[in-house]
C-alpha cells in the first residue's frame, strides 16, 4: 500500500488550484464591478446592496490582499518612504496586484458608505449616481464630489423643500 | 444538579453559543476570533507562495497556530463561565488574561513573521537576533499556557460551582494536566533542537492533517496530546458524569486521567526512541 504523505498532497493541490496573477486579476475587478452595479441597483435591493458591496465583497477581496501581502512583502524591494521606493514596490507583480486590489476594495466600501449616507440623509439618489461613477474610476475624486454634494444637502433649507426632510 | 455543558436546560431563549463565549470572557472569545479569521488569508498566502520549510509550505505552520490556539482561548473563554462568579471582573485577572493574550499575539507575529521571511521561527538559532527571540517566545509560551492552569486551580477550588462534581473533577484536572504536560513535552522538545527524533536532514513522509513522521520520532504527537487533556477528559468526564453514580464517576475520571498521561508518557517515549506514532515500521 502506498504510504500517504499529507503535507506533500496539500501542497500539490494548492499548486494545481494556483491561479495565474492575470486570472485572479480578472476575477477581483469582475467581483468589484457585480458590487458596483448592486450599488447602481440599490434604489431596488437595498438591503442586498449594503449586505453584499458594503461589506461581502470588500472582505473578500480584504482576504486576498492579506494573503498576498502576506506571501510576497518581504520579497519585494523598495519601501513606503520615497516616491521612488513605493514605484519600486509596484514592480513585483503580485504587489502591484495586491494594490489593485486595495484600490477595488477601499472604492467600493466608500461606495457602499455614499450609498448609505445619501439614504439616510435623504439625498435623491440620481444625484448620488455621478458621485459612484467618479469614485469607481478616481476613487478620491468620487469622495470629494460627494462630500460637496452632502455639504449643498446641509445648506439648502428643508422649509422650502419638504421632500428633502428626513 | 445537573451537567449544563451547554446550558442547554435552561430554557428561556438563550444566545447562540458562540454570543455566550463573549458574555463568559469577551476578550479570549474575541482573541479567538481574530486568531480565526486569520485563517483566511493564511491560506490564500499558501496557495499562492511556493516556498516550503522541510518540505511543508511555509505557511502550513502559522496556520496550525492560528487553529490550535482559537481552540485553545475559545474552550478557556466557554470554562470562563464555571470560574467562581466575581474572578472575571478583579483586576488581577484582568491584566493576566490581557498578559496572555499579548503573549498569544506575539507568538503569532513571530511565527507568522518568520513564515513571511521564508525562515523557521523555533529551533532558529541561525542568528543572535533569532536565537533571542526563540528564548524570549519559550517564556511567552509557558505565559500563554499557564492560563490552562489557573483555570484548572479555581475551578478544582470551586465549590459552589453548579456543575456535576465529577465533571468538574475532569475539567479542573484536564485544565491542570494541559499545563503540566505541554510544559513538559514542549520544553523537552524546544531544548533538543527540532520536532523530529533521527533524522533531521530529510523531508519526513507525514500523516495527513497533523504532519507527524511516519518513518521516525515526532515529538510533537505527545505535545498534541498533552495539550488537549483540557479536551479528551473532561469529554471523557462529561459522558461518565451522565451514565454513573457521582462517586463511581469520580473514580473513573481519576484512571482515566492517570491513563491518559501514561499514553502522553507512552507517545513521548516513542518519539524519543525514534519510532513514529501508529506506524509499525519494517
Amino acid at each position: 500500500m502506498q504510504s500517504y504523505q499529507g503535507d506533500h498532497d496539500i501542497v500539490k493541490m494548492m499548486t494545481v488550484a494556483r491561479m495565474t496573477l492575470d486570472t485572479l486579476f480578472q476575477l477581483c475587478t469582475t467581483t468589484a464591478i457585480a458590487g458596483w452595479l448592486l450599488l447602481l441597483a440599490s434604489p431596488v435591493t437595498t438591503t442586498l446592496a449594503d449586505r453584499v458591496s458594503g461589506l461581502l465583497i470588500p472582505t473578500l477581496l480584504a482576504i486576498l490582499y492579506a494573503g498576498l501581502v502576506m506571501a510576497f512583502w518581504t520579497r519585494a524591494e523598495g519601501g513606503f518612504d520615497s516616491l521612488s521606493n513605493v514605484m519600486r514596490l509596484f514592480t513585483k507583480p503580485e504587489i502591484a496586484l495586491a494594490g489593485w486590489i486595495h484600490y477595488l476594495a477601499f472604492d467600493l466600501f466608500v461606495g457602499a458608505w455614499e450609498v448609505r449616507t445619501a439614504r439616510e440623509e435623504r439625498i435623491p439618489f440620481i444625484l448620488v449616481v455621478p458621485c459612484l461613477l467618479l469614485t469607481f474610476l478616481f476613487g478620491p475624486a468620487g469622495y470629494l464630489a460627494f462630500t460637496c454634494l452632502r455639504a449643498a444637502r446641509a445648506i439648502t433649507p428643508l422649509a422650502r423643500f419638504p421632500s428633502l426632510r428626513p | 444538579m445537573t451537567i449544563d455543558v451547554l446550558g442547554t436546560h435552561q430554557r428561556s431563549a438563550r444566545p447562540p453559543f458562540v454570543v455566550e463565549l463573549f458574555a463568559c470572557e469577551p476578550l479570549y472569545a474575541g482573541a479567538a476570533l481574530c486568531l480565526a479569521a486569520l485563517v483566511a488569508p493564511t491560506l490564500v498566502a499558501m496557495a499562492l507562495d511556493e516556498r516550503t520549510l522541510l518540505g511543508v509550505n511555509v505557511w502550513l505552520k502559522p496556520l496550525r497556530f492560528e487553529i490550535a490556539l482559537s481552540v485553545y482561548l475559545a474552550t478557556l473563554a466557554w470554562f470562563a463561565g464555571w470560574l467562581p462568579e466575581r474572578v472575571i471582573v478583579t483586576r488581577w485577572y484582568r491584566s493576566y488574561a490581557g498578559s496572555v493574550v499579548a503573549a498569544i499575539a506575539a507568538e503569532m507575529v513571530w511565527i507568522a513573521g518568520a513564515a513571511a521571511f521564508g525562515t523557521a521561527s523555533h529551533f532558529n538559532e541561525s542568528s543572535p537576533m533569532m536565537a533571542w527571540t526563540y528564548r524570549l517566545m519559550g517564556g511567552l509560551a509557558v505565559i500563554l499556557t499557564s492560563s490552562a492552569l489557573v483555570y484548572g486551580i479555581l475551578i478544582l477550588r470551586h465549590r459552589k460551582s453548579r456543575l456535576e462534581p465529577a465533571f468538574r473533577l475532569s475539567v479542573g484536572l484536564g485544565l491542570v494536566l494541559t499545563f503540566f504536560l505541554t510544559v513538559v513535552m514542549a520544553g523537552y522538545m524546544a531544548n533538543s533542537g527540532g520536532h523530529f527524533v533521527g533524522d533531521r536532514s530529510t523531508v519526513a513522509p507525514s500523516a495527513p492533517l497533523m504532519g507527524w513522521a511516519r518513518d521516525r520520532g515526532d515529538l510533537r504527537v505527545a505535545h498534541f496530546f498533552g495539550t488537549h487533556a483540557m479536551h479528551f477528559i473532561p469529554a471523557f468526564g462529561f459522558v461518565v458524569s451522565l451514565i454513573f453514580s457521582a462517586s463511581t464517576a469520580r473514580r473513573a475520571v481519576i484512571v482515566f486521567s492517570a491513563v491518559f498521561v501514561a499514553f502522553v508518557g507512552y507517545t513521548f517515549g516513542e518519539a524519543l526512541m525514534g519510532r513514529p506514532f501508529l506506524v509499525v515500521l519494517p
